[in-house]
C-alpha cells in the first residue's frame, strides 16, 4: 500500500482539485476519497473511483485498484453515485398541463424541457445528476415523462413512462371528466383497444406512473395495474404503505415524497411499511415548487421514522434509477456505468454533509473550484 | 389491505384478537326475529364459515343478547367521494358505475355497520338526471371483492329539482359545470324521456348508440330495476307516468322503484296500479323533508296495507336519529306491525334489488349478517350491542354485557 501511494504521490500532488476549468473536460481521471459510498449500504474507506471516457471503470478499495494510470484527485470526504430524483417539473416553466383536454397520451414533456434551465443548476447543487421530468398529474392521461441528466443537455430517455392520474386532481369542474368513474372508464377504454403510446404500455414496453392520493385512489390504481399487468410506479400515494401487500403483489414501485420536517408521521410510516413489504422505493422532489434539497431530506425523514439506511440510499440512487428505467446506466458506481458522482463533505445520508462537487458523465458540472 | 381491514375491525369492535378472523359462532337470544316466518322465543342461531347453518329453539350460545334480527339492508346509503363521484360533464350518465368511485376505507362504513346496517346500496348523487349504476355492498369485510354483493344492481337517477337546481344556461363565463342542462324540473323530465326514446331508437339503428345506451336498453328489457328519487307527489307521478308511457309505446317494461318517496301517501293508487316498490326516506320532525315534501308517519303502514313492497332507508342522513335502525320504530308509530316493520329494513329491500338469496332474513344457507339487540328491536330504549357481517364480529356484545 505504501509503495502504491508513493507511486501515485507525485501525480496527486501535481493535480489538486482546484485545477483549471478544462479539468472537467478531462476524459479519464480518478478520484480518491476517504469514504466511498457504494451500491447497497457498502462504504469503503480509502476508496478510489476511476473514470474513463465518461464511464466508471473501477470503484472500490484504493488498495485493490491496481495501476490507475490517470491523474488522481484527492478528496478529503465522501464520494457517491449521483442522486436520482424520480419526479420533478424542472426546466418546464410550468408548461406541464394541457388543461382542457383530459387525455393527452401523445404529449411528451421532453418537448418542453429546457435542459439549460437554471433549475438544473439547483439540482446539481443538491447532488442530483438524473431526474425524471413528469407532466402534471392534473390530467387523467397527461403524457410521457422524460429522464434527463442535470448537466450536459442530454436526455437519458424522451419517453420513460406514461403518466396517468387516479387522483381527484385530474377531475375538474370545467371539463370532462368530473368523476372517478368517467376517468377510470377512459383508462379502461384506452387499454381495451390500445394504439400509439397505449400499445407500448399494453405490450409492457412503456411503464406507467400512476398518481394517486387517498387510499381508495391508490386501491384503484393498483387494481388497474394488476388487471392490465402494467409495470411502473405509484406516484405520491402518501398512504400506500397501508395497502403494502396489495402494492407488493402488483409489482409496482412507489415514488414517495417529497417529505419535509413536519410531514405527518403517517406518511413516513407508510414508506417504512412499503420497504418492509419489499416494494421498490424512490423519491420525488417536485422541483421547482419544492427545493431540490428536499430529495435527501425526504430520505432522512423516512430514516427518522425507521427506514433502514440501505433502503434509503438505494431509494436515492439505484432503485430510483431502475424506476426511471435507467437502472443499467446510472445510480451505481460500477464498471461501465455513467460516471455520475458527487463529492460530499461527509456521509450523504447525514444531512449535515454538503455537496463539494458534482460530476456528470465524467464532466465536472458543479463546485470543486475552491 | 386485508391487514388494514382486520386491524380496523379489531380496534373498533374491541374484539379479542383471537376472534378477529373467526366466522363460526352460536348466538342465543330471548327472541330471534327471522323476517321469514314467526319469531322464535328462546332461539339459537348457529353460524359456520360466515353462513347461517341453523335457526332453532335453544340457548347457551357463545354470544347472548335479548333479541337477534337479520342485518339491516339500506338501499340509499350515501358513502361516496362527493363531487368526484358524479360525472357532471353530462346530465345523463347511465354508464357510470358507482363501484368504480367507491371509497372502501371511508369511516362511514364502520358507522353504518356498528349501527346495524350490514348491507348497503350506494347510489350516484342526485346531481345528475340519470346518474348511473348502483352497487350493493357489505359494510364490512376483508376486501372489495369479498364485500361486493351485487355490482350494477339498479340504474339510479332523480326526478325533481335536485338535478337542475344549481344549473344555469351558459352566460357570462360559461366555464363551469353548472352551465348545463337541465335548468328546470320540466327539463329533468324531458331528459328522462329523451334518454329512453334515444335508447329505443338505437335498438334499431346502431349508429345512434352512445355511452350509456346499453344500460338504458337493459332497463327497458327489465334486466335490472330503475330506481328514481322522487320526493314529491308531482315527481312520483312523473316517474310512474314515464314507466307507463314507455310501456304504452311498446318500448319496454322498466322495473321502477321509487326512492325517497316521501309523499307516496298522497296518491298510493298510482303506485298500486303499477306495483311499484317504494323506498321511504328517514322520518323527519313535523314531517317536513326533502324538496319541500311532507312525509306522514302513516305512509309505510298505509302502503304496506295496500300490498306494496316497502323499504325504509337512512337516505344518507347524518343525524343519528335518522339512522336506519330507528326508522321501523317511526313506521310502527304510524300504525305498522312489528313484523311488517322488520321486513321494511331487511327482506323487503333485499328483494327489491335481487339480493334476497343472500341477505335479508335469518335462514339456513344465507350470509351470517346479524344484529344483536339489548332489548326489543327498534325501540328507542334498545341498543345495537352486537353486529356480525359474514360471520365476522364487527361489534362484540360481550363488551356490552360486562
Amino acid at each position: 500500500m505504501l509503495t502504491w501511494i508513493l507511486g501515485l504521490g507525485g501525480v496527486v500532488a501535481a493535480v489538486p482539485v482546484q485545477a483549471s476549468d478544462d479539468h472537467g473536460a478531462q476524459a479519464s481521471f480518478a478520484v480518491r476519497a476517504q469514504h466511498l459510498r457504494l451500491f447497497g449500504n457498502e462504504v469503503v474507506h480509502d476508496g478510489v473511483l476511476v473514470v474513463e471516457n465518461g464511464k466508471v471503470r473501477y470503484a472500490g478499495d484504493a488498495k485493490r485498484a491496481g495501476e490507475i494510470g490517470h491523474d488522481v484527485i484527492e478528496h478529503d470526504g465522501w464520494l457517491s453515485a449521483g442522486l436520482v430524483a424520480c419526479r420533478s417539473y424542472s426546466g418546464t416553466r410550468g408548461d406541464t398541463l394541457e388543461g382542457k383536454r383530459p387525455l393527452t397520451a401523445e404529449a411528451r414533456i421532453a418537448d418542453v424541457v429546457a435542459l439549460d434551465h437554471v433549475d438544473f443548476e439547483r439540482a446539481l447543487a443538491a447532488g442530483i445528476t438524473t431526474m425524471v421530468i413528469a407532466p402534471s398529474a392534473a390530467n387523467v392521461v397527461s403524457g410521457a415523462t422524460a429522464v434527463v441528466k442535470t448537466h450536459g443537455a442530454s436526455f437519458v430517455s424522451r419517453e420513460a413512462h406514461l403518466a396517468l392520474s387516479f387522483s381527484d386532481s385530474a377531475l375538474r369542474f370545467n371539463r370532462y371528466p368530473t368523476s372517478y368513474m368517467a376517468a377510470l372508464g377512459e383508462l379502461e377504454n384506452a387499454l381495451a383497444r390500445p394504439s400509439g403510446v397505449w400499445k407500448r404500455v399494453a405490450d409492457g414496453k412503456l411503464p406507467v406512473l400512476l398518481d394517486a392520493g387517498s387510499r381508495d385512489e391508490i386501491q384503484r390504481a393498483v387494481r388497474f395495474a394488476k388487471d392490465h399487468k402494467l409495470q411502473g410506479a405509484l406516484s405520491r400515494a402518501p398512504w400506500a404503505g397501508e395497502l403494502a401487500d396489495d402494492v407488493k403483489q402488483s409489482g409496482l414501485a412507489v415514488i414517495a415524497g417529497p417529505f419535509d420536517v413536519g410531514t405527518a408521521e403517517r406518511s413516513l410510516a407508510s414508506v417504512v411499511a412499503l420497504a418492509k413489504a419489499g416494494v421498490p422505493l424512490a423519491f420525488g422532489v417536485d422541483a421547482p415548487w419544492n427545493s431540490e434539497e428536499g430529495l435527501r431530506l425526504s430520505a432522512a425523514m423516512c430514516m427518522r421514522a425507521g427506514l433502514d439506511g440501505r433502503t434509503a440510499w438505494e431509494s436515492l440512487t439505484s432503485t430510483a434509477a431502475a424506476v426511471a428505467g435507467a437502472g443499467t446506466r446510472v445510480g451505481k458506481l460500477v464498471s461501465g456505468y455513467d460516471a455520475d458522482f458527487v463529492l460530499w463533505s461527509g456521509d450523504p445520508l447525514d444531512l449535515t454533509s454538503r455537496v463539494v462537487a458534482v460530476y456528470v458523465d465524467g464532466q465536472r458540472a458543479f463546485g470543486g473550484a475552491e | 389491505m386485508s391487514v388494514y381491514f382486520g386491524l380496523a375491525i379489531a380496534l373498533l369492535a374491541g374484539a379479542p384478537q383471537e376472534d378477529k378472523d373467526r366466522t363460526s359462532w352460536t348466538i342465543s337470544a330471548e327472541w330471534v326475529y327471522t323476517a321469514a316466518g314467526d319469531a322464535i322465543e328462546g332461539g339459537l342461531v348457529t353460524v359456520s364459515d360466515g353462513k347461517i347453518r341453523s335457526v332453532s329453539s335453544g340457548d347457551g350460545g357463545q354470544l347472548q343478547c335479548f333479541a337477534v334480527t337479520p342485518g339491516l339492508v339500506d338501499l340509499s346509503v350515501r358513502i361516496d367521494r362527493g363531487w368526484n363521484a358524479v360525472e357532471q360533464s353530462r346530465e345523463v350518465t347511465p354508464e357510470m358505475r358507482v363501484v368504480q368511485a367507491l371509497d372502501w376505507f371511508d369511516e362511514g362504513w364502520m358507522r353504518e355497520a356498528r349501527s346495524g346496517v350490514t348491507t348497503a346500496m350506494v347510489n350516484v348523487s342526485d346531481r345528475n338526471v340519470v346518474g348511473g349504476m348502483s352497487v350493493v355492498v357489505k359494510t364490512a369485510g376483508a376486501s372489495p371483492q369479498a364485500r361486493t354483493v351485487k355490482a350494477d344492481s339498479v340504474l339510479y337517477g332523480a326526478i325533481g329539482s335536485a338535478p337542475s337546481s344549481s344549473n344555469h344556461p351558459a352566460y357570462g363565463r360559461p366555464d363551469d359545470f353548472y352551465s348545463r342542462r337541465p335548468t328546470t324540473r320540466m327539463g329533468v323530465e324531458w331528459e328522462w324521456r329523451k334518454a329512453f326514446y334515444d335508447a329505443a331508437l338505437a335498438q334499431r339503428d346502431k349508429s345512434k348508440q352512445v355511452a350509456g345506451t346499453t344500460e338504458l336498453q337493459k332497463v327497458l328489457a327489465g334486466e335490472f330495476p330503475l330506481m328514481i328519487q322522487a320526493w314529491t307527489t308531482q315527481d312520483i307521478r312523473t316517474a310512474v307516468f314515464l314507466k307507463e308511457e314507455l310501456e304504452r309505446e311498446g318500448l319496454g317494461a322498466p322495473r321502477l322503484i321509487v326512492d325517497a318517496a316521501a309523499e307516496a301517501w298522497r296518491e298510493p293508487d298510482l303506485l298500486v296500479r303499477t306495483k311499484t316498490p317504494v323506498v321511504l326516506p328517514p322520518f323527519a320532525p313535523q314531517g317536513r323533508t326533502g324538496e319541500g315534501s311532507f312525509f306522514a308517519l302513516e305512509t309505510a303502514a298505509q302502503l304496506d296495507a295496500k300490498g306494496l313492497l316497502v323499504a325504509l332507508s337512512g337516505h344518507g342522513a347524518r343525524q343519528v336519529s335518522q339512522r336506519l335502525a330507528y326508522q321501523p320504530g317511526y313506521a310502527m308509530r304510524g300504525g305498522m306491525t312489528f313484523d311488517a316493520a322488520l321486513k321494511t329494513v331487511t327482506i323487503n329491500p333485499a328483494r327489491m334489488v335481487g339480493v334476497d338469496r343472500r341477505v335479508g332474513s335469518l335462514e339456513s344457507g344465507k350470509d351470517a349478517d346479524l344484529v344483536l339487540w339489548s332489548g326489543k328491536p327498534f325501540e328507542l330504549s334498545s341498543a345495537v350491542i352486537g353486529v356480525l357481517v359474514d360471520g365476522r364480529l364487527i361489534l362484540d356484545p360481550r363488551q356490552a354485557n360486562k
